[in-house]
């Protein structure tokens, strides 16, 4: 087969799978345009977040109570989970709470305690999630890789002993896709891309 | 919210006016964005990952996390390469997560349908192709679906990979000769890393 017969032959293919399969696609923009109509808040909670924003004299102090009593309560609950979270504050050893991926000039150090483990590596979108193992040279459990990076923003998690472990607690955000965390760093300017 | 206009008025408007309105709460019109782009997408995403289910999943989750990130979105970028690079990212992580998570079923492979009009040397062909499209490695599958089913130039396929435009020419290049060799030998793949 010539070059420019795989590539037109890899175009058919291509457009005749998609064409086949695209039926299933039907309907998709009805729910997602119904999905996201349902993240909007309600008029009616927006509304009372208003009117408590704006109180009449004689009612503010009461509601001031109110707001303040809800944000102890947000308060409390956010100490509780950090406390309990592994993804917040935690880890595979939950005395080694320091788990980082911290810029040093254009090298990202990553940075994993680990003590006992067998190995550790890193994946990401910056390796096409192929393992970049992490060393503990001096065995003090302390696992840690420097990969430098351009300014963008990257997807990663660690893998200890074959396991995954997506919620660095210092990352700067996590996504969950498919059941997992995996965490995300910002390096130098934040990336466009999503 | 738009609910007073008719849906109609979307077919009509241009690209950037659809996305301002969808930036203003306007779901509607970025229903029509997804009328737009949804088969380009779903191409890509098939392309990727040869499964006709999760190829479904991650064209409804581009659009949404699309729609989340839509301030991320900046104008002198093709809002096609934009989206591509959101859908190219979840793919990835799929693949990644197939590859942490063996316990998952494996992949179907995408059959193509039946046409009783074909030509049976020509379903033969396809049938090679798409056996070396489902054996060929991640990273050199995803610059050859770019290329010949979203018609991206290599510039394009870089900035969606965050890859060098060298790298990019270099895997089409591999992709295709593995490709070839692949369809002479019945979707044997032959990879040698570098």
């Amino acid at each position: 087969m010539r070059g420019d017969n795989l590539e037109e032959a890899l175009k058919d293919v291509l457009r005749h799978d998609v064409s086949v399969e695209a039926p299933h696609l039907e309907g998709l923009e009805e729910r997602i345009v119904a999905e996201l109509e349902g993240r909007l808040p309600k008029r009616g909670f927006v509304e009372t977040l208003k009117q408590l924003c704006a109180p009449t004299r004689g009612a503010r102090l009461g509601q001031l109570a109110v707001i303040g009593a809800t944000a102890v309560v947000f308060l409390l609950v956010g100490t509780f989970l950090v406390g309990r979270a592994p993804f917040l504050g935690g880890g595979p050893n939950r005395t080694a709470t320091m788990s980082a991926a911290a810029e040093s000039g254009n090298a990202v150090l990553f940075l994993m305690p680990a003590p006992g483990a067998q190995s550790v590596t890193v994946v990401g979108n910056f390796n096409d999630w192929e393992p970049t193992p992490l060393s503990d040279d001096d065995g003090d459990g302390i696992w840690t890789a420097s990969i430098p990076l351009s300014p963008g923003r990257y997807e990663y998690a660690f893998v200890v002993d074959g396991r995954w472990w997506g919620q660095d607690p210092l990352a700067d955000e996590y996504v969950r896709s498919f059941g997992d965390y995996s965490s995300v760093r910002y390096v130098g300017r934040a990336g466009e891309g999503a | 919210m738009s609910e007073e206009a008719p849906k109609g008025v979307y077919r009509v408007r241009d690209e950037v006016s659809l996305l301002r309105s969808s930036l203003d709460g306007e779901t509607e019109a970025w229903g029509e964005i997804v009328t737009r782009y949804k088969e380009a997408v779903f191409g890509l995403c098939l392309g990727f990952l040869r499964n006709r289910a999760d190829a479904e999943d991650l064209t409804h989750d581009t659009f949404i996390r699309a729609y989340e990130n839509l301030r991320r979105y900046r104008l002198e970028k093709r809002f096609s390469t934009w989206l591509f690079t959101i859908a190219s990212n979840l793919c990835r992580n799929r693949l990644r997560h197939r590859r942490y998570h063996p316990v998952l079923p494996p992949p179907e492979e995408v059959s193509g349908g039946s046409d009783p009009a074909v030509v049976v040397g020509r379903e033969d062909r396809w049938a090679r192709i798409r056996r070396g499209l489902n054996r060929l490695p991640d990273a050199y599958r995803a610059p050859i679906v770019l290329r010949y089913y979203n018609d991206l130039t290599y510039q394009e396929i870089a900035e969606v990979l965050s890859l060098p435009e060298g790298t990019v020419k270099t895997r089409l290049h591999r992709g295709k000769a593995m490709l070839k060799q692949a369809i002479e030998e019945n979707g044997v793949i032959h990879h040698e890393r570098g």
